[in-house]
């Protein structure tokens, strides 16, 4: 177990940089869950931290070594791979036990700790199988176990949960969530996928176009996102957002610059009947289990509010549309900044 | 539909099965049935019997020959596989200049056999061929730079029989190519997470590339042996005419074409290329039982 430090870290990729001059700082036993949309450099953190790709600029130190020069094999990580890369010639028991045997621990000893690692992660009667003869959740829990076998300082996981079907992701999801209860080591976890960042996250960075937009706690992401990235790319349907001197006006806000509002879908009050509030006409209704998804044009803005699937209005409705001042979350329209208030 | 489609298919086929017909069937059923004669052109084919076989059972040219392609195709068939292994375990990189030096491991391949038998019968030339220019490099009195004399390619009879098998492990490029394709089909991953793991070269080749590349290589063993029987049929008339005398380098294939378009012996040239498929079909049956133990083994 040990904390990851990286500082002013930058790749590129001849004239493309991946990453730039990044500074995380990953606490001792903590899983950061890596967010972002395609493309946004988050794989190239996890092979710069494992060493796969050099840096371009910076250091990466885990606990007190500077690791940044050694080779992937000194740094003492290990990798989930989105595609597992089991050996497929190699049985369960041979493909967990092959990173101690490579490194001359003896077969037995090797073994011995293989099976323990396999037992660990529930594919312990798997050993004498080959990957061609396993499920894709069996195959995701033997590439755990060869990465927890060594007891690295650091567990590096890519998108491993992203080839399961929808069933099993949640499955394993809280197996990995149990996982790291239990193990406590160091956890880079990239994905796409925002939900199992905010279950799996103890923090989680956002990152787009090579740069870290936000790193916070799943509660500070929701509540408190730091820019309108953020705020629309956590979160499902994304956050409203709206020109301050739009429809739903706000009063007390700072004069001076251009702001947005944004308001999440489940924090738009609407109702069919006329208050005092702003009118507009459902425009889409999907129900998507208990909830649905209502779209409203409003003065020229479309919102998208989250209600009840029975309390859902019909569409081409005329419905008013209300927000509580608390709900509202405000930023810098030329920068897209989140700017105090309330 | 179903009617039209099989039109269709037999078409397509048809010259396939022509050719095969006409290059393959006929040829074997008229060796067979020459196999039993005796037939020189000129008289019509007499009826003989096994009496071709007797004869070749008590023939030292022929048991000559059939060692020196057995030899052969044990000692060429690995090397050829080992050299386009390590060609391949070089050349897989994508770094400068590799384009090329692919290409040039292939070319010698595509050279036509005849030009390249030339080209090597100047090479091994003991006066100013190159090969023992460089062997002489450093040395006095026409020696090598271990006092020793370099080997006489065209005169000793193992110095031509190592010619020979030398000029086989050049002419390796569909074994290269295939090989090459092979270990660029290999997930890249599996490397990457060897290296995470400090596994070093010797572990990645021996525990990663060659049991995943080993279906492929075996296949390639079994096809090269069926070829090394034939492949030096040009390189031993050329370069080395069969000898040094009297039948240093006389394989099967030479054995077969001088007692036919030479001696004229159709009925007994039949019945030595009949045991010459023989042969094949028995090393291939060999070679097939032995690694299938072997994969047994590494399938552990």
């Amino acid at each position: 177990m040990s904390a990851l430090r990286l500082r002013g870290v930058g790749k590129d990729f001849g004239t493309v940089a991946a990453l730039r001059g990044l500074d995380l700082d990953i606490v001792d036993g903590e899983l950061l869950a890596v967010l972002g949309p395609s493309g946004s450099g988050k794989s190239t953190l996890l092979r710069v931290i494992a060493g796969l790709d050099p840096v371009s600029g910076g250091s990466v130190h885990i606990g007190d070594r500077e690791v940044t020069r050694l080779p992937p094999g000194r740094r003492n990580v290990s990798m989930v791979f989105q595609t597992y890369a089991l050996f497929p010639h190699l049985t369960v028991l041979e493909n967990v036990s092959f990173g101690l045997e490579v490194r001359d621990v003896p077969r037995g000893a090797a073994r011995e700790k293989a099976t323990a690692a396999a037992g660990l992660v529930g594919c312990g009667h798997l050993l004498g199988r080959r990957p061609a003869q396993l499920s894709g959740g069996e195959r995701q829990r033997v590439a755990l176990a060869r990465a927890i076998v060594r007891e690295p300082d650091v567990f590096l996981l890519d998108e491993p949960l992203s080839n399961l079907d929808a069933e099993l992701r949640v499955q394993m999801r809280a197996e990995l969530a149990g996982l790291h209860r239990s193990v406590r080591t160091t956890m880079v976890y990239v994905t796409h996928d925002q939900t199992e960042a905010l279950v799996l996250g103890d923090r989680i960075a956002v990152l787009r176009a090579g740069s870290l937009e936000q790193v916070g706690t799943p509660d500070e992401l929701w509540s408190a996102p730091a820019n309108r990235f953020v705020a629309r790319f956590v979160g499902t349907p994304a956050m409203n957002l709206l020109p301050a001197d739009g429809p739903l006006r706000l009063d007390g806000l700072p004069a001076g610059r251009p702001l947005e509002i944004g308001v999440r879908p489940d924090a738009l009050r609407i109702s069919v009947e006329p208050t005092g509030a702003v009118p507009g006409q459902v425009t889409l209704v999907e129900r998507v289990g208990a909830d649905a998804h209502v779209h409203i044009r409003l003065d020229r803005h479309d919102l998208i509010a989250r209600v009840p699937a029975d309390d859902r209005p019909q569409v081409g409705e005329r419905v008013t549309v209300d927000v509580r001042r608390q709900d509202v979350h405000l930023f810098d329209a030329a920068t897209g900044r989140r700017l105090p208030w309330r | 539909m179903e009617v039209r489609e099989g039109r269709q298919l037999t078409l397509m086929l048809a010259p396939y099965v022509l050719g095969l017909v006409a290059l393959i069937l006929v040829p074997a059923v008229v060796t067979v049935a020459l196999s039993v004669t005796e037939y020189d052109l000129i008289q019509p084919a007499r009826w003989v019997g096994l009496a071709n076989f007797r004869a070749l059972a008590g023939d030292e040219i022929f048991r000559i020959a059939l060692l020196n392609s057995v030899v052969f195709a044990l000692v060429a068939a690995p090397l050829r596989l080992l050299a386009a292994l390590a060609l391949t375990l070089l050349l897989h990189r994508r770094v400068r200049g590799v384009g090329s030096a692919r290409a040039a491991a292939v070319l010698p391949t595509v050279v036509p056999d005849v030009a390249y038998g030339l080209l090597w019968l100047w090479l091994f030339n003991p006066l100013y061929g190159p090969v023992n220019l460089l062997l002489r490099l450093g040395g006095e009195g026409g020696l090598t730079v271990f006092g020793r004399t370099p080997p006489q390619w065209l005169t000793s009879p193992y110095d031509a029989r190592a010619a020979i098998v030398l000029m086989s492990l050049f002419t390796i490029g569909e074994g290269f190519v295939l090989l090459l394709v092979t270990r660029l089909g290999l997930p890249g991953e599996l490397y990457e997470l060897a290296a995470m793991e400090d596994a070093t070269g010797w572990d990645v080749f021996r525990r990663i590339t060659l049991p995943l590349m080993a279906p492929v290589a075996v296949l390639l063993l079994l096809r090269d042996t069926i070829l090394s029987l034939q492949l030096n049929f040009v390189p031993a008339l050329i370069v080395t005419d069969g000898g040094p005398p009297p039948y240093a380098t006389t394989y099967l294939p030479l054995f077969v074409y001088r007692t036919g378009f030479e001696y004229l012996r159709y009925g007994y040239a039949a019945a030595a290329t009949l045991l010459m498929l023989a042969l094949t079909a028995g090393l291939l049956l060999a070679q097939w039982v032995v690694l299938r133990r072997w994969r047994r083994g590494l399938g552990g």
